[in-house]
This record gives C-alpha cells, structure tokens and sequence, in this order.
C-alpha cells in the first residue's frame, strides 16, 4: 500500500485540507501526519518505488536505501516534534507552510534524479519562507526577501547544474559526481548554499532568528540537513569538503561568543555542526559516512530541542537577548533542565547524543591522516561546549537576574522538548538502534575509557576556561549590539556602491542629455531668430518668391501624378 | 544591574525552581567553583592511571585534552573579544529592514507572569 504514492505528497494532500479543518482538528493532522510518514518510511522496502513521466524524462520519486530512509525518518520526527510544540499556534499560513516545507524535504531526500530534487529543493526555499514573515514585522519582510533570494538562487544554479550535466552526460540521475566539470561545479555550489558554506552561510544567521518562535524550530531541521544529504549522496569522498567543513566548524564559534541573540548564536552553532558532517562527506570513508548520517540524525535533535528552550524563553518574555536575560531558572526550571540536556549533547558529554555521533568523524579524520583538520575539529568541539553548552543555559537561565519572573513554559512545548530531551540522553545512553539504522556496517564503539576520559578533560578544562574568563572579567559581556559578518557585503557596501555608481551614472547622464537638449533649442533659436516670420531673412523675400515656389510645387505634384 | 521585582516571591516559584535557589547565593557558587577546580585537577591525573589508546604521538601527552581545551578555549574568547572591537555596531545598525532592534509582536507571544 506504502508504495502508492510517494511520501511527500501525505504533506501536499494534508495541506490542501488543513485550511477547511476546525482548528482542534488540524492540530491532529499536523501530528498524525508525521507520524505516518516516519512509519511509512520505517516500512517500505529499498529500491526505486515510484516513477512518473514528464515532457520525457522518467523521474524518480522514491529512491530508498539506508542513506535517504535515515534522513527520512529523522525528518518525519522533527517534524512532529515541531508541530507538537506549535499546538498552540492559530496561524494557517503557518501551519500549510510547515506541513509544505516538510513535505519538501522529505520529498527531496527521496528523490532518485536531479529534476525531482530540484522541484522539491525549491520547494523548500518556498514554503519555508513564510515562516519567517509569518513574525509580521518589517525587518521580518526583508529578512524572507533575503532569504527567499538566496535559497531560490541555490535552486536556479542546481537548475543550471542539472541541465548542462543532462548535456554532457545524457542522464539526470542524481548519483555520485566527480567534481570537475560546470555541471559538477554549479549543483556543488548550489548545495553548499543550502549547506551553509563559508561566505555563502549568512543567511543562516540573517534568517533563523527572524523566523517565529517555532518557525525557528521547525527551519533548524530541514533546509541544511536537505543540504548534507545531498552532498553525501553526490560528493561524498571530494576532499575539498574536508577543508570546507573545517573552516565552517571554526570561524562561528568566535562570532557565537560575541553574539547577543541567543537564537543567533545557535544559528552560529548550527553552522558549526554542519561543518563537522561536511568533513565527515568529505572524507567519504564508509566509518566518516556513518558518523555524518549519525550526527545529522542526533544534531537535528538536540538542536531542535537548544531553539525549543530559548524560544520558550521568547515566548514568555519577549526576548532572547542574551544581554536581556537572566536568572529564569527560578521560574523556568523545566526548560532550564531541558536547555541544559540540549546542551550537553551538543557539546558531546559521555551518556548524551553528540558523544556517540560526533566522534566518529573525528576517528574518521585521524585514520585518513587529516591530522590537522582533526585538531581543529577537536578546538571546535571544545568552542561549542563554551558557546552552546555553556553561554545558552548561563546567560538565559542564570547569569545576573535580569528581575523577569516568567510563568513556566506551556505544557504542549514542555512536552516536546521533554520528548527530544528524552532522546537525546536515549541515543547516547544507548546507540545501538541509531547504529543500526546507518548506511554502512561498521561496528565502532564510542564508550571506551579512553574516549570517555579524554572527552571529559577537554570539556571540563574548557569550563575551567569559561569560568576563569568569567572570573576573571576577561569574557566579553553581552551587549546589546550586532555583528557585521560577510552579510555586510550585500547589505552595506554593495547598496553603497551601487548607490554611489548610480549617482555619478545620472549625473553625467543627466549633464550629457542637457547638453544636447541646449545644443538643439539653441539651433533652432538661431534657425528661427533669422528664417522665422519675424526674422531677417524673411522681411527681405518679396512675396513672388512664395508663388514662385508654390508653383513649382505644384508642377513637382503634377509631374508625380503623371509619372505615376 | 539586577532590578529585583517588587514583590519576589521565592514561595511562589515552581517547587523544582525553589531547589535550584542556592544558585543565587555567591557561597555556593564559590564551592561549586571549587570543586569544579578538584574535578579538572582529577581528571588531569586520571592520565597517568590508564593506559590511552590513541592515534598520535600528541595525544599521548599527559593531559593533552585538558590542556589543549583549556588554552584554545582562553585563545577563543580573547580572539573573539578583539573581534568585537572592528565588528561591533548598534543594534539598528541595519534597521528597519532588519529584526534586531524591533520588539517581537506582542500577539504573537503569551507572556504571562509565573504568580500573576
């Protein structure tokens, strides 16, 4: 039966009834939806399920194997978790939306060839979108245009990509690429958009704070994880990857720990995860696969659950500014202990999820020799223990006390970040049924004492850091402020310049038509001053001269006419 | 710095909040300090009693984790307060089209006091 209809269009379908739903009922859908589709994915058997016809070119909607069903699944359980903390939003737009954007994804994951995946790739960029201006608010609005720029421009370069690789290859099946052609290097480039590559990443940070307090939550899942399935499904083993992921994993830790928005800084941090699954692509080992899929798998979780708590704090005070906040344990203990297990597991504590995840792509980066990607993977890991793991929970839930005395987070958020906190803990306490769920057999074993106690000494000796800094004076306090970050480019200097061009452009423009605008009265000034009726040359012409013309006018017509 | 509401009421809070009050007090969070400073002490020399199953001569360092988190997290936080110093700008520097300075629509939210 699951082999009817590909799992995408369950979202499409819901969407289109959503709307003529009373809203207890539609809260119902949203949850039963991603229910169903995770149990559809969990249940259809590997191949290529479901082909269609279009203008000729047979595409692929359903292309499952342990990489797509992995990202599937995890996809389906974001987003019920998401909806599940949105229960109390009344906002259609926001709900179709979500319902779209999870289909999309789920749909592009599946995708077996590059027309599919564009459409669904789009898809994404589109539906997306509105949960950034779902906020209503001005800065929101230039906030999606920003946004909605740049992702459909991702998709017109995948366009781009696939055409020409249609071209040169005569398939559009979206296999494992080397890179090298245009073809290659326009769907890379469109994928590390989406992926939040460095230079091409701002508008990760520009956007996932603008969104809503839960379309935050439900953004953080999908757009960049579409991105890292992609790429290990079409680059994996590019060893350019590598570098990339580990500059992507570097540069935010240093603007996560001077950021004020702490939906911000989690963007930051996000940015900083996915470098670690870029460089987990990159080395393309079947051990560095699996620790992608692993991380993606736990990272959407324990992610999800960090913009949950911080949103639940925005919910209730109208803020997440870093400088704002403070002290709300004393009222938010639930979400303080849920932040805290958020925490934790990104910063990959033994017995949380990250500890069982990420260290396969650092065991995979020392075994290949990336000795010294390794070392800044290993700074990484300790920089986002310092700004995720330590400055989210202190500067919101302790820190100084900011006097805000918030009732506690409503019971349907309390219950989804409960949930995801539960699994997080879960899957590192025990990682086995995640590591049967990924692309390869490897047997790897993340508990040994080894691992554990050198793990710990990292962590612990960066909250040593932390709190000598913060003794000490040293750490940087939060201000209210923003940091100019390449984004700067387009949104300053470009308009600048541009600004600045156009002005000189009109000015000598408008200098030139003058010119000749004068050059032309003037002419016909002169022209009329001596030939007009009152002109000199006209009071000198005896009255014959005009008959004399006329007639022979005249005979010119009749000559014409005759001629004719 | 902290503007304490009128009437703070500890008795109000959730029970669990309630446990967690000894944060507020500076004696405590002195000994939690401390013994932070035992366990990295600890920790560092829990080095020298197993036997590490490493890839890299480096790693083989005693307390090489310890050290290596330590002084790239100090190295992190200065460099990044550097930062601040060419980076840094008002918070409506690109306002309006920007959300950093606008207030989150109060529709939107349900701010709700905990004992109101």
């Amino acid at each position: 039966m699951a082999e009817l209809f590909p799992v995408s269009f369950l979202f499409f379908a819901a969407a289109l009834v959503l709307p003529l739903l009373p809203m207890m009922v539609r809260s119902f859908l949203l949850l039963g939806v991603p229910v169903l589709s995770g149990m559809i994915v969990w249940s259809l058997p590997e191949g290529m399920l479901w082909q269609v016809s279009f203008f000729g070119f047979e595409l692929e909607l359903m292309r499952v194997d342990p990489l797509s069903r992995i990202f599937a699944l995890i996809f389906s359980l974001a987003a019920f978790l998401g909806n599940l903390y949105a229960w109390h939003v009344r906002d259609t737009v926001q709900q179709v939306a979500a319902l779209l954007y999870v289909g999309s994804a789920i749909g592009a994951v599946l995708a077996g060839d590059l027309l599919t995946l564009f459409f669904y790739w789009e898809g994404t960029a589109i539906a997306s979108v509105f949960l950034i201006w779902a906020r209503g608010t001005e800065g929101a609005y230039w906030t999606g245009m920003r946004y909605l720029i740049i992702q459909i421009g991702s998709g017109v370069l995948l366009m781009a990509g696939a055409v020409v690789w249609y071209h040169e290859t005569g398939s559009l099946a979206f296999e494992r690429m080397t890179l090298g052609s245009l073809a290659t290097w326009l769907i890379f480039i469109s994928f590390g958009i989406k992926c939040a590559f460095p230079l091409l990443h701002n508008w990760l940070q520009d956007s996932y704070p603008a969104a809503t307090v839960t379309g935050t939550v439900i953004l953080s899942a999908f757009t960049t994880k579409l991105a890292v399935y992609a790429l290990a499904r079409g680059f994996a083993g590019t060893e350019i990857l590598v570098y990339i992921g580990a500059v992507m994993t570097l540069f935010p830790i240093f603007y996560a720990v001077i950021e004020n928005d702490l939906r911000r800084v989690l963007a930051y941090s996000l940015n900083n995860q996915l470098g670690f699954m870029v460089v987990g692509v990159g080395i393309g080992t079947e051990l560095a696969l699996n620790g992608t899929a692993a991380h993606a798998f736990a990272h959407i979780l324990y992610k999800a659950l960090l913009f949950m708590s911080v949103g639940a704090v925005l919910f209730r005070t109208g803020t997440a500014k870093g400088s704002e906040l403070g002290g709300l344990y004393k009222t938010m203990p639930l979400t303080m202990i849920f932040c805290v297990v958020g925490a934790a597991s990104i910063s990959a504590f033994p017995l949380f999820s990250g500890f069982v995840t990420k260290s396969m792509i650092l065991s995979a980066a020392v075994k290949e020799h990336y000795y010294i990607v390794w070392a800044i993977l290993l700074f990484a890991s300790a920089g986002v223990f310092h700004h995720s793991g330590i400055k989210i929970p202190y500067f919101a839930f302790f820190a100084h006390d900011s006097g805000m005395r918030p009732k506690e987070a409503p019971t349907h958020m309390l219950l989804a970040m409960g949930i995801t906190a539960f699994l997080c803990i879960a899957i590192g306490v025990y990682p086995a049924p995640l590591y049967a769920l990924l692309p390869y057999d490897v047997t790897y074993h993340s508990y040994t004492t080894t691992h554990v106690i050198t793990q710990l000494q990292l962590l612990f000796f960066s909250a040593l850091a932390f709190t000598v800094l913060m003794r000490t004076g040293i750490y940087p306090p939060e201000l209210k402020s923003v940091n100019l970050d390449s984004d700067w480019i387009y949104r300053k200097a470009a308009p600048r310049v541009i600004g600045v061009l156009a002005s000189y452009v009109s000015q000598i423009n408008s200098s030139v038509l003058t010119f000749l605008n004068n050059r032309v009265k003037n002419t016909i000034n002169r022209l009329y001053r001596s030939y007009g009726p009152e002109g000199r040359m006209a009071s000198t012409w005896p009255t014959g001269a005009m008959v004399l013309s006329i007639a022979l006018l005249l005979g010119a017509t009749l000559l014409v006419n005759f001629a004719g | 710095m902290a503007k304490r509401p009128k009437k703070d009421n500890p008795e109000k809070f959730p029970r669990l909040g309630q446990l967690f009050l000894w944060a507020d007090n500076p004696e405590s969070v002195n000994r939690l300090v401390y013994g932070l400073y035992m366990l990295c002490a600890l920790l560092f020399l829990a080095d020298f009693f197993y036997e590490k199953h490493v890839y890299l001569r480096e790693e083989e360092f005693p307390g090489f984790y310890a050290l290596y988190g330590f002084f790239m997290c100090a190295l992190l936080v200065i460099c990044a307060k550097g930062m601040r110093i060419v980076l840094k700008r008002d918070e409506d520097y690109y306002a309006p089209k920007d959300v950093e300075s606008e207030d989150y629509p109060e529709d939107q939210l349900d701010k709700a006091e905990n004992d109101g």
